[in-house]
């Protein structure tokens, strides 16, 4: 019927609150007593909601109800990283979660597209023109970013530097993948997900296709909405 | 009062040497619930903000405290010992010979790690020091660490260990440092008569620095004891196995901690106290051969007649791990299960499991070895040989005790811990039972995160169940 | 493996002759640990192990750790770890220890295509804790069995009970190669295969001895790549005439007042393993500055020779006593002894982030270091083998500001 998507800001709740005025008045609907599910970081902090459940969860019924043949999700999001294995049920079975180091999630491309003077939008594209992506070999966002003006003061080429970006990225959710053990078919999704060049890099690494939703970044929700409507 | 998800982390951080003072540093707070409420916590909070507290007691505040609070319990006893003369003893490593330190006069006390404790080993430990000694060098930096009379360090159980109490001489050389240094190969009577040696030579630094001798009415007595903490702890481990409501995993956690910080006849009646309770009730349930049956069998390793099925609407989890607080596992899963549910029936931590199910020294020659015999008898611990053994009491627990999910805690930068996981892991995927790896630090700095990975295993848990 | 430096006429580092013989003596390595895998009769073995023992048992020896530096030096640590994380492991663990575990599970896409599969694990944990877990690890992935020589560390002298229990090891380590492979230790074998280690090691040590010279005949990494042979093949005959030849030409070059390096300057100390995926590199960029390292504490762990009336005594004894088994303050004395034997300005430590054993003490022993020698030093950290922790713009900030202080 309708989404709405809001930073979050200073207050989760408020932004709650106010992202479903919002979507009440954008879809004309009215929403008092709609069940509701909530989900992600400071869950516990909306009050409003029946019962809260993990990202985990509902990215995985989510995903199931847009795409009932994904057996693995690989969601990357602006601080966090996981990968999911969905069962035939649409719940998850197993799962790996990259959430105490930078690298390996938006921040981490968000940092580089600093350094490279481009907009986040502007950075996949500008990888994808690279044949000779350069090798980053830090694994820590702080160490890689030094790393990538190092480059730019031997006076190496923005698109290969963007490359060498992607490439360290994929190859990091690649490793937490394997750690589950990857079950094709794939599907990715997150704000990171809508990168051209990560996609392209993390295919040709994982050695497989992958499926993106339209909404990447409203999985998480379509299935806590699903989940709310269970008995 | 009122009751709600609220958590509230206060906790001390200088206590003065007269106990008058308590500053409190709030740390965190989450207010949930209806906005009256909350309004009543700010207030309440602001009121502890603004005075200072003159005695050891604190306000109550009504709401479900978590973790630091009960630590702050446990705290206290340490502190009226200190307080009162007594000579005491801290020690890190948990195969610990309480009873030679109790036959001394001296008591023992697990030294615990501070969760609010923050920097102050910079200038001394690089960061791939392990968390938990950091934690510990930090506390002590900054004047956090209670004032033993001593501390003991462990040799040849893992590097970070026995690197950071040489540095740890060298940084305070004002504080009396001893070491026991433990057999890393274990099968074998050598080994025996090895940390029997090791026990001797400790037992003269402890006379030579504190001025008496063995007394063997004092070791007869202290066996006595920690025997009895032993059957109590072992009694409701078991009995929790069979029946996880019985007692709350918080509550056996609180009890054996307090015990390991101040082993004395009342610690051990409070923990006597609650196995009788358990045991009574499952003795009318007609369940008590079947708890001894399992307490011996955990005891010995003997498993394979044991099999224990139950029905229950709640996951059946075991967590394995090595020094990783007990209380610290039961305040993350309170904080992700929200209810009073009991998930955790069972526990293969080194300060937990592994403490009370260590078999009991038997007096009959010499004493040391007698010591020796019963700390070498204690389960094994990744620092220690014999990793297929250990994989094998893990497949026989997760196999016979109907466990639904496992558990794998890793201490941050722990090389046994880590080197260890993974083959857990494999244990329990080889079983087809899911499990989930859980990477901390004594100061839960990710707490949200860990909270949130244990909620979702038991979504998918629960998921499975469909 | 040697790299040459970039594109100079006058190279600042003098190359040795014998980096061929070298090269011939451990390709003979590889080829007898193959031969020796396939005959059944191949233990890994770990750096500080008596492995004159299994050797005077017919048994061949492999040494992961040595592995772990191949595959340092040809730069793939990061893939190869990976191996290994992919299993689980964490990235903290030790690097020697991540790349043993991944290329053990994966030798078609390793340097050498691995190691070859073992039939039995001796470790011995003089070096440190961590090799008694990598081992188990590894067993649990080939099915060989481990055994463990336990030498838990010493502080000041080696007490009696002490020495009783790692001889009672020993001969534990005699039974459990008998029943495993099926052989017998005749003493007298036993002695010749000491004799020649000690043979050896007295070679090895008089080349190292030789840098208290100026200049210096030998660098670091000349050092740390001439010790393979010592660290894999002690106790074989053939290694006697490697080191025989090293030390002529190091004899030749003192004679000749040549050194390794053609413009010596500054004498400094390395502490611990060398980052083996930069070690020319790294050593060769100091050298066109007129940096040398005559001594290192790495090198010069390999010492002492089994001998006398019980040699499973002396045994015990020469391998407890080994630098990394004796707590800070020995290695405080020992960084001591050769920055004054050896007639030194300053010292390097290298923090390692996977060797907690060697490194976790280094902040309090740098400054135990400079109080008793009254010369500057720095800590660089990295890693051994995981490039992906050593950070070029850091750790060179951090020497120039060492190198600034001799100005």
């Amino acid at each position: 019927m309708g989404s709405h998507l809001v930073p979050t800001g200073a207050s989760g709740a408020e932004a709650a609150r106010r992202c479903l005025a919002e979507l009440s008045r954008k879809s004309g609907a009215d929403i008092t007593g709609v069940p509701t599910i909530s989900t992600g970081y400071g869950r516990s902090l909306i009050d409003f909601a029946e019962k809260s459940v993990t990202e985990i969860t509902c990215h995985s019924v989510g995903v199931h109800r847009l795409n009932p043949s994904i057996r693995f999700l690989i969601d990357v999001g602006g601080q966090d990283s996981k990968v999911i294995r969905i069962g035939e049920n649409g719940r998850p079975t197993d799962f790996e979660l990259n959430d105490k180091c930078s690298a390996g999630t938006g921040r981490f491309l968000e940092v580089m597209a600093r350094v490279l003077e481009v907009s986040i939008s502007e950075l996949g594209p500008l990888a994808l023109k690279s044949d000779s992506p350069c090798n980053i070999s830090s694994t820590c966002t702080v160490f890689a970013e030094s790393e990538v003006v190092g480059r730019i003061g031997a006076g190496e080429n923005s698109k290969d530097i963007a490359a060498g970006v992607h490439k360290a990225m994929a190859s990091k959710i690649t490793t937490l993948s394997k750690r589950v053990g990857v079950v094709p078919p794939i599907c990715v999704t997150g704000g990171v997900a809508l990168n051209p060049a990560f996609r392209h890099y993390l295919s040709e690494q994982l050695s497989a296709e992958l499926w993106m939703p339209d909404n990447p970044q409203l999985t998480g929700a379509l299935g806590a909405a699903l989940l709310s409507l269970e008995p | 009062m009122f009751r709600h998800e609220n958590y509230l982390l206060v906790t001390a951080v200088h206590v003065d040497n007269s106990f008058d003072e308590l500053r409190i540093e709030l740390l965190q707070q989450f207010a949930v619930g209806r906005s009256p409420a909350r309004q009543q916590i700010r207030r309440s909070l602001q009121d502890l903000e603004r005075c200072a507290i003159r005695a050891v007691t604190r306000e109550r505040i009504g709401f479900r405290l978590s973790y630091v609070e009960v630590v702050e319990g446990s705290e206290r006893h340490l502190r009226e010992l200190l307080a009162s003369g007594g000579t005491v003893l801290g020690y890190v490593y948990p195969h610990t010979p309480l009873e030679l330190f109790l036959a001394h006069g001296i008591t023992p006390s697990l030294v615990r790690t501070n969760q609010s404790v923050q920097g102050g080993f910079e200038a001394s430990l690089q960061t791939f020091s392990c968390s938990l000694t950091r934690n510990l060098f930090s506390q002590r930096s900054s004047g956090a660490l209670p004032p033993f009379s001593g501390l003991l360090f462990p040799t040849n159980t893992c590097d970070s260990l026995h690197n950071v109490a040489d540095i740890w001489r060298h940084r305070f050389p004002e504080d009396k440092l001893f070491r026991l240094t433990y057999p890393a190969a274990r099968f074998d009577e050598g080994s025996v008569q090895f940390l029997a040696e090791e026990l001797r030579i400790l037992s003269e630094s402890l006379e030579e620095t504190y001025g008496r001798a063995l007394a063997n009415d004092d070791l007869l007595a202290a066996v006595s004891l920690v025997n009895d903490f032993r059957n109590a702890a072992q009694t409701l481990y078991s009995c929790r196995v069979v029946d996880p409501c019985l007692v709350s995993y918080s509550e056996l956690a609180r009890m054996v901690r307090e015990f390991l910080i101040v082993p004395n006849a009342s610690t051990i009646d409070q923990i006597s106290k609650s196995a009788s309770a358990a045991s009574r009730i499952l003795g009318e349930r007609g369940q008590l051969s079947l708890v001894k049956s399992l307490q011996k069998g955990l005891l010995t390793g003997a498993l394979s007649h044991i099999k224990i099925t139950v029905e229950s609407k709640s996951p059946r989890i075991l967590v394995t791990g090595g020094m990783i607080e007990p209380q610290a596992i039961a305040s993350l899963f309170r904080g992700s299960t929200k209810s009073d549910n009991e998930v955790v029936v069972l526990d293969l931590l080194s300060l937990g499991f592994k403490t009370a199910f260590t078999p009991p020294v038997i007096l009959k020659d010499d004493p040391f070895v007698a010591m020796s015999r019963s700390i070498l008898g204690a389960p094994s611990e990744p620092t220690q040989e014999g990793l297929p053994g250990r994989l094998e009491f893990l497949r026989l627990l997760l196999s016979k005790l109907s466990v639904d999910g496992l558990v794998v805690c890793e201490q941050s930068f722990c090389d046994p811990d880590q080197f260890e996981a993974p083959s857990l892991a494999k244990v329990a995927s080889d079983l087809d039972v899911p499990a989930v790896r859980l990477p901390m630090d004594p100061e839960l700095s990710d707490r949200a995160r860990l909270e949130g990975r244990i909620q979702s295993f038991l979504e998918t848990l629960e998921g499975g169940q469909r | 493996m040697a790299e040459k430096s970039s594109g100079k006429e006058e190279k600042a580092y003098r190359p040795l002759n014998t980096q061929g013989l070298l090269e011939q003596v451990l390709f003979r390595y590889v080829l007898e640990g193959n031969a020796a895998s396939e005959a059944g009769r191949l233990a890994w073995v770990t750096s500080g192990f008596p492995v004159e023992i299994p050797v005077a048992m017919g048994i061949t020896a492999t040494y992961p750790e040595q592995y772990g530096a191949v595959v340092g030096s040809q730069k793939v640590g990061p893939t190869i770890c990976g191996f290994a994380e992919e299993l689980g492991y964490s990235q903290e663990l030790c690097s020697y220890a991540r790349s043993s575990i991944g290329s053990t599970r994966k030798p078609e896409e390793s340097p050498l295509e691995g190691l070859p599969k073992p039939q039995a694990l001796l470790a011995c944990n003089n070096i440190c804790g961590t090799v008694l877990r990598w081992y188990d690890a590894i067993s649990q992935l080939t099915g060989a069995p481990v055994f463990l020589l336990d030498t838990p560390p010493i502080e000041g002298e080696q007490q009696p009970h002490h020495v009783a229990y790692v001889r009672r090891g020993i001969e534990h380590l005699v039974e459990f190669l008998s029943s495993t492979f099926g052989v017998t230790l005749e003493e007298a074998r036993l002695r010749e295969v000491a004799a020649n280690s000690t043979k050896a090691i007295g070679l090895w040590t008089k080349s190292l001895e030789a840098c208290k010279n100026k200049p210096s005949p030998l660098n670091c990494a000349d050092r740390f790549t001439t010790m393979a042979p010592i660290v894999t093949m002690r106790g074989a005959e053939d290694i006697i005439e490697f080191y025989q030849a090293l030390y002529d030409e190091v004899q030749e070059r003192v004679s000749q007042g040549v050194g390794a390096i053609r413009d010596e300057k500054i004498r400094l100390l390395w502490d611990n393993i060398p980052p083996w995926f930069s070690i020319f590199r790294f050593f060769n960029g100091l050298a066109k500055r007129g940096v040398v390292f005559p001594a290192d504490t790495y090198t010069h762990a390999w010492s002492g020779s089994i001998e006398g009336e019980d040699l499973f005594a002396s045994a015990a004894t020469i391998y407890s006593n080994v630098y990394l088994n004796k707590g800070l303050q020995a290695k405080v004395d020992k960084m001591v002894q050769l920055i004054k034997d050896y007639d030194l300005d300053g010292f390097v430590m290298f923090s390692v982030r996977s060797c907690k054993r060697y490194s976790l003490g280094q902040l309090v022993s740098k400054e135990l270091v400079t109080e008793q020698t009254g010369v500057p030093g720095v800590v660089i950290e990295g890693d051994m083998v995981d490039s992906r922790l050593f950070n070029e713009a850091q750790i060179q900030t951090r020497i120039d500001a060492l190198l600034e202080m001799f100005q």
